[in-house]
């Protein structure tokens, strides 16, 4: 007789949340845009629920509480390192357009120096 | 019908992350490039552009020497987050300890800091089992007996708080001759850099420099501004003067009412070193900020305790029919004469159990309503307002709230880190064009990462809406 499969483990929201701020560390853009598919098939999932998977959803929700701030803060300065880096990258367009030597004479010439942006 | 599993069992790939692996990869990621190597390429300074009809048209590159390729916007916010990252690393260690102490050990049968909560209980109990037989000798020696473990505890927990302070000190004290090597390291660097500049390539100095800037900043937090012929000063991050051209300034430490103060030119720079980033500002936030929080409410706790406990059996006739008096009070713990310093020193100085004042004065030696009153104490807003078990509750409860979020600020940075160093690494080996697809994808990933928060924040806030409903139904 042939062998039944174990199941297969179904992960928890909080394992959901921990998933997402590892993969947008990691800047894993294919794996963020699965996440958010698989979120948006639960969201379409939530008026179909029984009480016991609401029930069950609602202690999942209160467990990924801690992830999901972690998620926001991640979040937060991942934005705040996408200005620098739009701000490195029109800075070294500027160096396409003009010479090392206009760079020099203009009135930013002291960006480098500049303070960094950042939410933090 | 889809369910919450099916429609997380879309995900294929294996989720075995948690906490601690995210930091662990950001941690990695952070640390592997230590040798700081920079791709050298060769450098096409453009000529002059010719302007036509307001449109500029370039007229060539010349090719003028390898150049390596940094970005200091770049690696400056990279030192910024790794300096934060490490005080945070670095506080939240000491926090962990912290809480560790008042974490109670269910597989140890010794009395312990983490049993305060149980001991407070056990203390005044006591009082409650005395109320059935006031006289009871046995009973009488089950309140020293308490009272002593409820001392102890609270005794041992300021001690080992105020060991861990210490140990943290000399710590923080060690770092100085660090910074001051690296300081030294770069001022020399300086010189070096600005005069191969701007007529030979520094690239090797000017890693080496980055190398130990990076260190630096991981030690304690700085600002970094560009001067001529890239050369560079270097500041704490509230503007204390490090590193000027080819001078470097030096930290000196001094002892200030019994802790390691930190010094720059005589100025005492210790709150701004706190604040500012790095490991020596995550251990003086530890020792100026966390320890002292946790002592303060432990010393509280402690005076409270015993000051009001103390009151009260003054209050009462002992065994031997004796009422306490100012010049000869009935006291069970040494009666503190301030908060600061009552939990370090805070033990039972009564030996005598018939000393317990189970009697209310001039009832007689069996009477009980003292010990109905001392018990009673157990539910009296005594300690700041709040009922001693209420009060150490909080205590505890506030500082697991602060390693929760020291923890989640720490979580963030090392992934922040673990972003601008892929963004950096792409920024050192490959062209412009790839530059440009490593940008897109850090939008997408914020993008996608976007999208599944409002999503996630969306079906927690309605499954924690329908939890109620049901709960309610």
């Amino acid at each position: 007789m042939q062998e039944l499969e174990a199941p297969a483990k179904n992960p928890e929201l909080k394992e959901l949340v921990v998933e997402a701020s590892r993969a947008l560390a990691r800047l894993d853009a294919p794996r963020l845009e699965e996440l958010a598919l698989s979120c948006e098939a639960l969201n379409q999932d939530l008026d179909s629920m029984d009480e016991g998977e609401k029930s069950d959803l609602a202690r999942q929700a209160r467990e990924a509480a801690p992830g999901m701030a972690v998620l926001g803060r991640v979040l937060a300065v991942t934005r705040a390192n996408q200005n620098v880096m739009r701000r490195l990258r029109e800075m070294r367009e500027r160096r396409l357009e003009y010479s090392e030597r206009q760079i020099r004479g203009a009135p930013d010439a002291g960006l480098e120096a500049e303070a960094v942006d950042g939410d933090d | 019908m889809g369910t919450i599993n099916s429609a997380l069992s879309m995900m294929t790939r294996a989720l075995d992350a948690d906490q601690e692996a995210l930091n662990v990869v950001a941690n990695n990621v952070a640390n592997a490039n230590t040798t700081g190597y920079t791709e050298e390429k060769p450098d096409w300074q453009e000529n002059t552009p010719i302007s036509v009809g307001g449109v500029l048209i370039g007229d060539g590159v010349t090719e003028t020497g390898a150049t390596s390729e940094r970005d200091r916007v770049l690696e400056a916010r990279l030192d910024q987050q790794q300096q934060m990252a490490s005080a945070s690393s670095t506080r939240l260690s000491a926090l962990n300890n912290m809480q560790a102490l008042f974490t109670p050990d269910s597989g140890s049968s010794s009395a312990s800091a983490g049993d305060i909560g149980s001991d407070i209980t056990s203390f005044f109990d006591s009082f409650s089992s005395l109320e059935s037989a006031p006289t009871d000798n046995a009973l009488r020696e089950q309140v020293l007996s308490s009272a002593s473990t409820l001392a102890g505890d609270i005794s041992s927990a300021a001690s080992s708080l105020n060991g861990q302070s210490a140990a943290i000190d000399q710590e923080a004290s060690g770092m100085v001759s660090q910074v001051n090597s690296l300081t030294g390291a770069i001022a020399q660097l300086n010189l070096a850099i600005e005069s191969a500049s701007p007529n030979a390539d520094a690239g090797t100095l000017e890693d080496q420099r980055q190398q130990d800037l990076s260190q630096l900043s991981q030690l304690v937090g700085i600002n970094q501004v560009t001067t001529e012929n890239n050369g560079l000063s270097v500041t704490t991050t509230s503007g204390q003067l490090l590193v000027s051209q080819g001078q470097n300034f030096q930290l000196t430490t001094g002892t200030v009412n019994g802790v390691t103060d930190f010094f720059l030119g005589g100025t005492d720079i210790t709150s701004q070193l706190a604040s500012g980033g790095g490991q020596l500002g995550g251990y003086l936030t530890a020792r100026d900020v966390d320890i002292p929080g946790a002592l303060s409410s432990l010393d509280q706790l402690a005076y409270s305790i015993s000051t009001t406990v103390n009151a009260q059996n003054n209050a009462g006739t002992d065994l031997n029919g004796v009422t306490g008096t100012p010049t000869n009070p009935l006291y069970i713990f040494n009666e503190p004469a301030q908060a600061a310093g009552s939990a370090a020193a805070m033990s039972v100085i009564m030996t005598d159990p018939s000393q317990v004042a189970a009697a209310g004065a001039g009832n007689g030696t069996g009477d009980n309503s003292n010990a109905v009153a001392m018990a009673g104490l157990a539910n009296g807003l005594i300690v700041n307002g709040q009922t001693p078990i209420n009060y150490y509750s909080n205590f505890v409860s506030t500082l697991g709230s602060t390693v929760l979020e020291v923890q989640t600020e720490n979580t963030a940075q090392n992934a922040s880190v673990t972003q601008l160093q892929t963004q950096n690494n792409a920024l050192s080996s490959v062209n412009l064009n790839d530059e440009a697809a490593a940008m897109s994808t850090l939008e997408k990933s914020y993008q996608a990462a976007s999208q599944v928060f409002t999503l996630l924040n969306t079906i927690m806030a309605s499954a924690l809406n329908l939890g109620e409903e049901t709960a309610v139904a």
